[in-house]
């Protein structure tokens, strides 16, 4: 059996007392000056408690794609999740969303940065990687930046009440139900606009107090949103507090913070129109904040404005 | 205990690969996994049992189906006979370390009908089943229909398409994507060529070839190795209950392979 393959190497990270396991996806530049400077890489971390590939191995696919366009990629799998070794809490969901695994996920990031000779790292994070990755972020001054898809910001439940359940597959499912969920809106809209720009109790303080160290200096952020049921792009369902409006005004006048809205997906980006939606769009945001030698032209300034404006270039999805 | 991942060649493509070795093992199992979507959502209790059996002295290699997970390959140009015939290759390079032990397959939902399959042509001493379908459509339309029951939730309500619409869309030759997978038209049809075979009562059975087969139906409670469960809740869970008492019939068909070969 080959540990490396044209494209792709086995990886075991083994310092600082942990023992991690992933891919390395080799950057494959045709430019000769690209090598002459340190890189900078791009990490990938577990979205929950789903392996590295994360689902439809869309991971797999966008650290090929990054890779192929100078980008040295890297998926790891945290302790105790996919291929690396480990026991995990039974209340994983609080472990993560408490930063259980900032720490390692810094130190991986140094090893990552100091055996593959980075100049350092974009961590990339999915739903409760985003928690990993920003907690992470905050800790390691190796890390040049953040795509972070399909955040949240407040402390979910991991199994929700079965009457709770019951109740929401009823509004899904009958007239009645959907008008009852129609008036519950209003009136968390309404009890919403009484609180004012608060953030409700359910809040992950201390995610956003991190938020706020790490991305109001101006550590640039792409943050992909996918479509909600409900929800109206990238604003909440009614009622629901507006977290991506908070954390824009955290990141406050210096924060480098890019939204894009992904249609035609769902919160796994990981159909076809999600992942080449990705894609393109993490790509362009990487020439304009991440370079590559003598990678800088006019091209760049387009990108730039077009990202600037936070349209949407992804089409509707078609199912057929 | 040491795992070693690597990359084996297959035509056209490498397959990956972990190797879980033992201490003085006393038999070799071979992990033919769950299918594509269902490989992320079992994929910690499928490691915890291949490092259950480790340690119990039966080396595990278990492997991503071509064209999945960290496997190269493209899903949409593979066929069942693709990963029949990966099946084979390793089995060849299991079966050929040393020392010469009893081999087993143990195959998951589609992962047991290419076992048994492969079985059934004369590959391995003894096979294990867990919950394998009648047919590998089946399980394909299982996966639809949650799949479908999932994607609902998002789509307002004129444009929702029920499950007999991706069949029918299949069925007149349109890939369908499910879950980041473009399922191709023709692997839906040789779906249903893909059976569980018959098995011959001890009557049937050659006399010098005793090859035992359990197959066990996994309940509810086995989720996510099978569907259902809650994502980040059900994966932690303790799986002794159904590790221990299969692991116990391996070490059995062990002992029997062994003593038959003296």
């Amino acid at each position: 059996m080959k540990q490396s393959i044209e494209s792709r190497e086995l990886i075991t990270l083994d310092s600082f007392g942990a023992v991690v396991r992933g891919t390395y996806h080799r950057s494959r530049d045709t430019n000769p000056d690209a090598y002459e400077q340190q890189r900078v890489g791009i990490l990938f971390l577990n979205s929950l408690s789903l392996p590295r590939t994360a689902t439809g191995d869309s991971a797999v696919y966008w650290a090929e794609s990054f890779a192929e366009c100078g980008y040295p990629s890297f998926r790891i799998d945290l302790p105790g999740l996919g291929d690396s070794d480990g026991s995990l809490p039974v209340e994983l969901l609080d472990f993560i969303n408490s930063g259980g695994f900032a720490a390692v996920a810094s130190d991986k990031v140094r090893e990552v940065v100091e055996r593959f000779d980075l100049s350092g790292v974009i961590l990339v994070g999915h739903c409760a990687g985003v928690v990993s990755a920003l907690f992470a972020a905050e800790k390691c001054p190796q890390c040049r930046g953040l795509i972070l898809m399909d955040p949240y910001f407040h402390l979910p439940q991991a199994i929700r009440p079965k009457v709770r359940q019951k109740l929401s597959n009823w509004a899904l499912h009958s007239a009645m139900g959907r008008i009852a969920s129609d008036v519950y809106d209003q009136l968390r809209k309404f009890y919403r606009r009484l609180r004012g720009s608060r953030p409700p109790s359910n809040a992950n303080f201390a995610l956003l107090r991190c938020w706020k160290d790490v991305a109001s200096p101006g550590l640039p952020v792409l943050l992909f949103k996918a479509p909600a049921r409900k929800a109206f792009g990238s604003k909440p369902r009614a009622g629901q507090f507006d977290y991506l409006q908070h954390v824009l005004k955290l990141a406050g006048r210096r924060g480098q913070v890019t939204v894009k809205f992904v249609h035609g997906t769902d919160h796994s980006f990981a159909n076809k129109v999600g992942r080449s939606a990705i894609r393109q769009l993490t790509e362009n945001w990487l020439k304009v904040h991440f370079p590559k030698a003598g990678e800088i032209d006019p091209l760049a300034n387009r990108l730039c404005h077009e990202i600037s404006t936070s349209k949407l270039i992804v089409p509707r999805k078609s199912h057929t | 205990m040491q795992e070693e991942a690597g990359y084996l060649p297959v035509p056209g493509a490498h397959l990956y690969t972990v190797l879980h070795r033992a201490t003085e093992p006393v038999a070799r199992v071979l992990l033919v996994g769950p299918f594509a979507s269902e490989r992320q959502n079992s994929y910690l209790p499928w490691i915890r049992w291949s490092r259950y059996l480790a340690a119990r002295r039966i080396e595990v290699l278990r492997y991503d189906y071509r064209g999945v997970g960290e496997s190269l390959g493209l899903f949409e140009d593979m066929t069942f006979e693709d990963w029949h015939e990966d099946l084979q290759v390793l089995r060849d390079w299991f079966a050929s370390r040393s020392p010469a032990l009893p081999l087993i397959l143990h195959g998951l939902e589609i992962g047991a009908l290419l076992a048994a399959k492969s079985f059934y042509s004369g590959v391995g001493d003894a096979m294990l089943l867990w919950s394998p379908p009648a047919n590998a459509n089946q399980a394909l339309r299982s996966t639809l229909l949650r799949w479908v029951g999932l994607e609902q939730l998002l789509t307002p309500g004129a444009e929702r398409r029920s499950a007999s619409d991706y069949i029918r869309q299949l069925e007149q030759g349109v890939p369908v994507e499910v879950e980041g997978y473009q399922w191709s038209p023709r692997l839906w049809r040789d779906s249903f060529q893909w059976e569980l075979p018959s098995f011959p009562g001890d009557d049937q059975e050659p006399a010098s070839h005793p090859k035992q087969v359990r197959i066990v139906k996994l309940p509810k409670e086995a989720a996510p190795l099978v569907k259902g469960g809650f994502v980040g809740y059900d994966e932690v869970k303790n799986f002794d209950w159904l590790f221990e008492k299969d692991a116990e019939w391996i070490e059995a068909q062990a002992v029997a392979c062994g003593e038959y070969q003296r």
